[in-house]
């Protein structure tokens, strides 16, 4: 199923009951929805207070009112031009600090809590919970411009492949060949990408070609579709070479949960020079014919041994 | 005796071909240079050359960083570097060192670290170095082969940084000293990272972002 990724936080209002921490609550009022009766907690009731009546996304410090007591979220109020869209009365700079300190009680599961997540959070630190929650949904790994997709690996596997076109390739060991006619035009990022099954896995090969600095560089990294510590079980090499010299990068491939970018702009993979590129690439030296071997397995490297280095000198 | 015959007389150049002839190898056609220190040609013709007996041109010191102007052959390049260069000299063909620096943001630009290897007969130069390329900060590593490119191309080396589960080797062929430390850093034929790179080789156990980067290496003779 498709989730597109909003801001507004989801009452369940129709059937489910929200379950709370606080199981004191002696008050409900009941709701009905032709025909079925439903029971709301006083929770619910708090929630939907907190809902801005203009965007529906649930509001935080500072709250808003105008003179009749109409509530409207900050960002709204910039919008507004001075007027309250509920009943049209001058606004004002009134404070609805009762409302906001009546937050501060109300505890709710997190949003992906139909994603497995079980935690419930107060309302103030909700927002960051969801932000870092591991049952959240992966965001689409494309490198290009940012795609709002998100689901799961199954998902965005098939939405790589089709919406995306990607190359889908089985099996862990790789032998690619980039190929440019004009190496020189690499002043716009160009990337490449490629996803691998192996494992039970999918992991995605990013080939791109930029500037560090003023410099050109191609840069190729491996990402793992999941999480950074399932991530950590696998370990990936890639190489190049040619003319007697050979370059090999061996690392621990980043989760999707880093964007592409964040992991270009880490350094963490092989970068090579469009010289030495050029150089590697054999002919002329005017066309980039570079050669790209590697693979993937499962190891998990320990951070703390790093090199194994012979006792020597210094 | 005194005839009419006049025997031709060899001149300078007969006996300088004859020479060339008897140095061609029965194989390829290289010609000997004096880095080949014993021949032994199947009837016995031909004797150890020495280095000295041969007129070769002098090495330039490969320690550029005073720009210093010595020149000389290879021993006395190995003495010029121990007494006014004060650079270190290693013994056997792997080795393995630590580039620490507490700040490195400040690293000087073009900061480099001369180190001598001993194998195989041989002398090898170890470069490391800090320097900016187009702007980005970069460190490379790359050894040069004390003599000249016909010799250096016989041997391979490697060179190999890193850290906190990441590691990049670099594999290559050892350029002579008669090219400049320059032209080799500038033609990028080594072990080059950038800054960042490096200190996230360095950032095992190290909050401080200090650099600690650990280079290990050998040197090996291609068959």
């Amino acid at each position: 199923m498709v989730l597109i990724e909003t801001d507004t936080i989801e009452c369940a209002i129709d059937n489910d009951e929200i379950h709370l921490n606080n199981s004191n609550n002696k008050f409900s009022t009941t709701k009905s929805q032709g025909g079925a009766t439903v029971v709301i907690s006083p929770a619910t009731s708090v929630h939907e207070l907190l809902e801005c009546p203009v965007c529906t996304n649930s509001m935080y410090p500072p709250i808003h009112q105008c003179h009749n007591g109409h509530t409207l979220c900050s960002t709204c109020k910039t919008r507004v031009n001075n007027r309250c869209p509920t009943c049209r009365q001058e606004l004002g700079d009134i404070r609805c600090l009762a409302l906001e300190k009546v937050a501060e009680s109300l505890e709710l599961p997190c949003k992906f809590y139909n994603l497995g997540c079980p935690e419930i959070f107060p309302y103030y630190s909700k927002l960051k919970h969801e932000s870092l929650c591991n049952f959240r949904p992966f965001s689409c790994p494309y490198a290009g411009s940012d795609c709002p997709v998100v689901g799961d690996n199954t998902f965005l596997v098939a939405h790589l492949r089709d919406d995306h076109k990607v190359d889908m390739h089985t099996g862990c060991t790789f032998n690619h060949r980039y190929v440019k006619s004009n190496p020189r035009e690499v002043e716009n990022a160009t990337w490449m990408l490629t996803v691998f099954h192996c494992f039970g896995q999918y992991f995605c090969l990013h080939f791109e070609a930029f500037q560090l600095g003023m410099a050109p560089v191609y840069m190729a990294f491996l990402r793992f579709m999941g999480d950074e510590e399932d991530a950590r079980n696998y370990t990936y090499s890639l190489e190049v070479g040619g003319s007697g010299r050979k370059l090999t990068w061996e690392g621990t491939p980043r989760s999707i949960r880093d964007s592409h970018r964040k992991v270009r702009d880490s350094h963490d993979g092989l970068i090579i020079q469009r010289n030495m590129a050029l150089f590697f690439s054999g002919g002329e030296r005017k066309e980039l014919k570079l050669r790209v071997t590697g693979r993937i397995w499962k190891e998990q490297q320990n951070p703390d041994s790093g090199v194994c280095i012979p006792n020597l000198s210094v | 005796m005194i005839s009419g015959e006049v025997e031709p007389r060899i001149t300078d150049l007969q006996i300088q071909s004859r020479v060339h002839e008897l140095l061609d190898l029965p194989v390829c056609t290289n010609q000997m240079s004096s880095a080949i220190y014993h021949y032994q040609c199947p009837n016995e013709h031909t004797q150890e050359l020495n280095n000295e007996n041969t007129k070769k041109k002098p090495y330039n010191c490969p320690h550029s960083g005073s720009k210093c102007d010595g020149t000389g052959d290879i021993p006395w390049l190995l003495l010029h570097l121990r007494n006014d260069h004060n650079v270190e000299m290693h013994d056997g063909r792997s080795f393995s060192h630590r580039y620490v620096h507490h700040n490195p943001k400040h690293l000087h630009h073009a900061t480099r670290m001369l180190t001598l290897l001993d194998c195989f007969g041989r002398q090898f130069c170890l470069y490391f170095e800090a320097f900016h390329l187009r702007k980005t900060p970069m460190y490379i590593a790359f050894v040069q082969f004390m003599g000249d490119e016909e010799e250096a191309m016989c041997f391979s080396y490697s060179l190999e940084v890193g850290g906190n589960g990441r590691k990049l080797t670099w594999q290559g062929v050892p350029r002579s000293i008669r090219d400049s430390h320059k032209t080799v850093r500038d033609s990028q034929d080594g072990l080059i990272i950038t800054r960042k790179l490096a200190l996230l080789f360095s950032s095992d156990n190290n909050s401080n972002k200090e650099l600690k980067l650990k280079v290990s290496g050998r040197v090996w003779r291609e068959q």
